[in-house]
């Protein structure tokens, strides 16, 4: 043991220690500075993916509205049947009287003028002609929204640089806009419509409140037939099965379930719910049954972790008092398990609500108008909506897409927050 | 329709447990000199209301399942001879319309003639199918639940172990909640193969995989399948491996860094607001990504590279410049990249689970012998974590076949057979999209190739997940 | 050296048959060595609880105490002089002013009750306690006379100089040739393959695990058995020639055999390294140990030469220690 000699001399080994130290720390400090660069990516996409949405979104906030003198011409208007009078050709030539501008025999400049407004304008005189039938012939103030092309005038988002392929507002157009905001006429407000409103084909009256309802019908739906299904699957695994093959089999279902892809689910959706029980196309319920299966292993994945984190300890002195298994699982061990059965529940919901795939294959890619009332009708659903608006031409459901996006994370955000909450207010340390 | 039954069958079980409850108690009390009650009477309750409510949920979902297609059939089967004599979609149109007018909403579109005048006694028909179906279940559901009742009346004694029933139902049922998931794997697997094999009866399976050409055209009769489309898969293959590579490539570095940082370097007060963050990040809905892709990544990559080629046309790079200048918005780079982000918080979460389930004797033996942070994790952890980190990526890639929204939303619609990824390319689940939301003609070869593509996809990230689980599973026993 | 380990109790000196009930036991293994004649065990049981240290010392201590049978060399200079040392986790204190000598070529051996803090203070001398958080080390840690603690030295080179084998054996899962190449390569000691084989050849040989893996140093460290493997993790700190090896309770995960052949490798070792091992068996230290230093509740009670303390310790506690009174 003693032949070997010294395979490295004592000086030139401090010497060789020594040399390499300088390259070692630049090589740490490359190193730490990578995994520094890498967490500032994803934080960077983070806020630059949002900020982009907010830059983009902000707008559709608010509106403009146009208050015009409406001289409610008994001639033209049908006392009976107001909502038959066409407003809009009414108001355009009367403007356009009012500014001294003759117009050619097919009236070209009055549906110039006309395109400027939106057709709410005429919902609005007829419904105050129905209310009040003594207005006719009189001169009334009528408020209602500009279109969306004068809308992206107004904001800004089309001026008269931008390209003639790219707008649909003539340079004339924007005179008129002009003339009318410099007499006051304009208004900014809040968006309201965008929170009261279904769905619609004019960007400007187009409001999300129908796919949030839709999307609240079908996270009902999904809530009551994933929760208690997941629950029990996941007691029945913890506390009942006993370790054997169809347990092993169906643990490892529930991995691969929770692995397969979304559109999948929906492939089966439409396949089982649509073709062969013959469940109404793009409702709620055929969409909650799909999310439902979704979300099941989710579930069943984050209550069994809650079961497993209940000490053994308790359920050992339950059995020793003489409770049956069934009495130990629902009397003291799912209780104790219940903030984190409620947070794996309430997280799994959220990101139910944000998925689109599936939803796309059972029909809510339509044109949903008005808002659902029954999880048996058509509806839309968020997440859908923004496709939908997404694909859409008109330049200004760019602005809506975005806020449509802001509310969809906004309850996400919310759910997320709940759920958190709730794991910090009754989270137990064992 | 039916769903006043529920209500009706609550009230039933609600009736069944106070009356056997009291039953028992009273049954108890008069067998003074016999045995003690086994279970209290609560529990003799509980098991008078299952065996009322049982009998009559399962009539009323046997009822609710099959009304729907048996109205269907009977409605099909009495119905006269030009309807009949319809294509097999305009039949069913007109069948869908009946039910309608029949159920008192209005019809989907409009019949002329004779047709018309058919609706009206068809509907009528329809209603009184529906009608009977209606009553007929309602009718079956109450006498299995008063069946139910009576025999629960005949059991319920003293003697009667009532909570170990009771329990045993609970069991079932709970045994019945976890046989869902198996349900739901055999349902996603039947119902892929029903229509996909319907397909490969029209197109051939070695066209659809081997085949260069993908046009899906619509035929123009039920009977022309497949003679005037092409069918073939490998160009959707390649647009979803190129996206699928890019995604990776952005994904797996950033990812992997991110979790060293956080396992290895990060203080517990950076590691608490970046992992929120992460996980922020990975909530976002893909819609979501898919809209940032359309409207921001993508414009901003095309006039990147458009100002390239603006600078290199005219000099020696004059072919690269003039083909810079014409990229689109919808290049495979742009759904790749941005799937890529998508990816960076589960690639690095799954990484830092590994990562911490290296036992800190390893960092410990290493940081004694003097090796640095950076040198321990290049030399000690990462070996040791590798197969982990396999699976992980593994698994990564599996979500990046499936993911469907940002490519439908910033990738094109063009089959591509190319690997440029300035090119634009289609992938498989956005070919199952556009198939399954345009025209429904639901038995063309057109809609059934969306459930040839899903069972491949389906097959394809089952393998890859088996194959991810198994390799961390044995990388996990390693180190417990 | 002979280890007197599996020493029947036939092999004692003296005495007739012997029965084997009476042998002393301390811990629950047969301590070797020990001769006791059997009839005087009884009458001393209660004697030894309540005598001074001294009249045990002739009575009680003999028959639980473990008698040393380390070869006592000549100690080399005070390599490690430590003055003052506190260790506190956050605010909680785990050592309070340890003082002590470390001599060179020597066994020093830290011995005492669970949580009385000889782990970490072993731990501080390659500064080790570094890398928990919230850990901090207050007082002096002289290695030939430099102050280890100060801000201008490198724990990175410390730890060079000062290796460490653990409870467990923990090899890299790498090749025993990678294993024992650790070392050099991230210190950059060699400059030629060549050079690398002969370090850890020679490091193998020393370690006294070369005959054993000659023919198969490129499969994994991890199939060797745990005996090899805590040779392999020795040859692993020995390859970088360090001038200390610190031993945090090297056989506790070991069996018998596998303990005395490492037993046998400190003994070896201690002619050219300066080594301290930290252990829970009394008779371990005894075998092996020149030196011991006692622990008691983050404090050094006592130290000393091992003879001393095992034969006349000076302080109450040691002496209940070393008899089982607590464990």
């Amino acid at each position: 043991m003693t032949e070997a000699s010294e395979p490295i001399a004592e000086a030139a080994r401090d010497g060789r220690l020594k040399a390499g130290l300088k390259a070692r720390y630049a090589r740490e400090g490359r190193f730490r500075l990578y995994g520094i660069l890498a967490v500032s990516v994803a934080i960077g996409f983070l806020l630059l993916l949002l900020g982009r949405i907010v830059e983009q979104g902000h707008t559709a906030f608010y509106a403009n509205q146009v208050t015009l003198p409406v001289y409610m011409d008994p001639v033209r208007i049908d006392r009976a049947y107001p909502q038959g009078t066409n407003f809009q050709q009414m108001v355009a030539q009367q403007q356009l009287a009012r500014m001294g501008i003759a117009d050619d025999p097919q009236g070209s400049q009055a549906t110039a003028y006309r395109s400027l407004l939106s057709s709410e304008l005429k919902f609005r005189a007829a419904d105050m002609i129905r209310n009040d039938p003594s207005l006719i012939g009189r001169t009334v103030e009528i408020t209602a929204p500009v279109s969306d092309e004068a809308d992206l005038y107004y904001k800004g988002e089309v001026t008269r640089e931008t390209a003639a392929d790219q707008r649909r507002v003539s340079d004339l157009q924007m005179a008129w806009l002009d003339t009318l905001k410099a007499e006051g006429a304009v208004s900014t407000t809040f968006n309201t419509l965008l929170f009261t409103n279904g769905d619609s084909t004019e960007p400007e009256l187009a409001g999300v409140l129908g796919a949030v309802v839709g999307s609240a019908l079908m996270l009902l739906v999904t809530a009551v037939i994933a929760i208690p299904l997941g629950v029990g699957a996941a007691v029945y695994l913890e506390e009942f099965s006993r370790k054997g093959r169809i347990t092993d089999l169906i643990e490892v279902n529930i991995n691969n379930l929770a692995a397969v892809p979304s559109i999948v689910y929906g492939l089966l959706g439409v396949a089982l719910f649509i073709n062969w029980a013959h469940l109404p196309r793009s409702s709620p319920l055929v969409g909650g049954l799909v999310l439902a299966l979704m979300a099941l292993p989710t579930i069943i994945i984050a209550t069994r972790s809650a079961l497993k984190a209940v000490p053994p300890s308790i359920r050992e002195a339950a059995l020793a008092m003489g409770a049956s298994r069934t009495q130990t699982v629902f009397h003291h061990v799912l209780p104790l398990a219940m903030p984190g059965v409620m947070t794996g529940t309430i997280i799994s919901m959220a990101h139910a609500l944000g998925e689109t795939a599936p939803l796309l294959l059972i029909g809510m890619v339509s044109f949903v108008p008005g808002i659902p009332g029954a999880i048996t009708e058509p509806a839309g659903a968020l997440p859908s909506l923004v496709y939908i608006w997404e694909n859409a031409s008109e330049r200004a459901f760019h602005e809506r897409t975005a806020a449509a996006i802001l509310v969809l994370l906004t309850f996400m955000v919310v759910m997320n927050a709940a759920a958190i909450l709730l794991r910090r207010r009754f989270e137990r340390r064992w | 329709m039916i769903w006043f039954l529920f209500p009706l069958v609550a009230v039933f079980a609600v009736l069944a447990y106070v009356v056997g409850r009291g039953l028992a108690q009273r049954r108890a009390a008069a067998a003074s000199e016999g045995p003690t009650a086994h279970s209290r009477p609560e529990q003799h309750g509980y098991y008078a209301l299952i065996w009322v409510a049982v009998p009559a949920l399962a009539i009323a979902l046997l009822a609710g399942v099959f009304s729907a297609p048996l109205a269907h059939n009977l409605l099909a089967a009495g119905a006269p001879e030009a309807v009949m004599e319809l294509e097999p979609i305009r039949r069913e149109a007109f069948f869908n319309d009946a039910r309608l007018v029949g159920d008192g909403q209005r019809a989907f579109q409009t019949w002329p003639g004779a047709l018309g005048q058919a609706l009206a006694t068809e509907s009528e028909r329809s209603a009184r199918i529906s009608q009977t179906l209606t009553w007929g279940g309602v009718a079956a559901a109450v006498l299995a639940a008063m069946m139910g009742g009576l025999f629960a009346w005949t059991q319920i004694r003293p003697a009667l172990r009532a909570r170990n029933r009771v329990e045993g139902w609970i069991g079932g049922l709970l045994f019945a909640c976890s046989a869902v998931a198996i349900l739901t794997t055999v349902g996603i697997v039947f119902s892929l193969l029903w229509d996909s094999l319907r397909f490969f009866q029209a197109v051939p399976v070695s066209d659809f995989l081997f085949g260069l050409q993908w046009s899906p055209q619509t035929a123009i009769r039920a009977d022309q399948v497949g003679s005037s489309g092409a069918f073939g898969a490998v160009p959707l293959f390649a647009g979803t491996f190129l996206i699928m590579a890019i995604a990776m490539i952005v994904a797996a570095p950033v990812g992997l860094f991110s979790a060293i940082y956080l396992a290895e370097y990060a203080s517990p007060l950076s590691r608490g607001i970046v992992k929120p963050v992460l996980e922020i990040l990975a909530g976002v809905p893909t819609v979501v990504y898919g809209f940032f892709a359309a409207l921001t990544v993508g414009p901003a990559f095309r006039e990147f590279f458009n100002g390239i080629g603006a600078l290199l046309v005219g000099g020696p790079m004059d072919g690269l410049g003039q083909y810079l200048l014409l990229v689109q918005n919808q290049m495979a780079l742009v759904a790749g990249a941005v799937m890529g982000i998508m990816l960076i918080p589960f690639v690095s979460s799954l990484s830092d689970d590994i990562i911490n389930a290296v036992p800190q004797s390893l960092r410990d033996g290493s940081y004694a012998m003097g090796a640095t942070k950076s040198e321990t994790v290049k030399r000690v952890l990462l070996p040791a974590a590798l197969p982990g980190i396999a699976g992980a990526l593994l698994l990564a890639m599996s979500r990046a076949i499936g993911e469907t929204m940002i490519v439908a939303m910033a990738a094109g619609l063009a089959a591509n057979l190319t690997l440029n990824p300035l090119d634009t390319v289609t992938t498989v689940t956005v070919q199952i999209v556009t198939l399954l939301t345009g025209d429904q003609e639901f038995n063309s070869p057109k809609t059934l190739a969306a459930f040839g593509l899903g069972l491949t996809l389906f097959l394809v990230t089952l393998m890859l997940n088996i194959v991810a689980q198994r390799i961390v599973q044995t990388y996990r026993e390693q180190y417990d | 050296m002979k280890f007197p380990f599996f020493r029947s109790p036939d092999g004692r000196e003296g005495g007739g048959p012997v029965d084997p009930t009476e042998t002393p036991r301390m811990g629950g293994q047969v301590l070797p060595g020990v001769s006791v004649p059997p009839a005087a065990h009884d009458t001393r049981d209660e004697t030894v609880m309540m005598a001074e240290p001294e009249a045990a010392a002739a009575a009680g201590v003999a028959s639980r105490v473990p008698s040393v049978t380390s070869a006592a060399g000549p100690a080399g200079p005070t390599k490690i002089a430590v003055r003052d040392v506190s260790v506190f986790y956050g605010d909680k204190q785990a050592l309070f002013d340890v003082s002590l000598d470390i001599p060179d070529n020597t066994v020093t051996a830290f011995i005492g009750p669970s949580g009385c803090g000889k782990s970490t203070f072993l731990r501080c001398m390659n500064r080790m306690n570094d890398t928990i958080q919230g850990a901090r080390v207050t007082g002096s840690i002289l290695m030939d006379g430099d102050d280890i603690n100060a801000r201008s030295v490198d724990p990175v080179l410390l730890r060079a100089q000062v290796g460490m084998v653990f409870q467990k054996p923990n090899p890299f899962p790498k090749t025993i040739y990678e294993n024992v190449a650790y070392g050099p390569r991230i210190h950059g000691l060699t400059t030629s393959k060549s050079e690398m084989d002969g370090v850890v050849e020679s490091a193998l040989k020393k370690a006294g695990l070369w005959d054993e893996v000659a023919d198969r140093l490129h499969s994994a460290g991890t199939s060797l058995s745990g005996g090899q493997q805590q040779r392999l993790v020795i040859a692993r700190a020995i390859a970088v020639n360090p001038e200390v090896i610190l031993m945090d309770e090297p056989c506790s995960a070991l069996d018998p055999i596998a303990t005395a052949r490492i037993e046998e490798l400190i003994d070896d070792l201690r002619e050219r390294y300066c080594i301290v091992i930290v252990t829970h068996s009394m008779a371990q230290a005894a075998r092996v140990s020149q030196r011991t230093a006692f622990f008691h509740m983050g404090r050094l009670v006592e130290h000393g030469n091992t003879e001393e303390i095992f034969t006349n310790p000076r302080e109450r506690r040691t002496l209940d220690y070393i008899t089982g009174r607590f464990g």
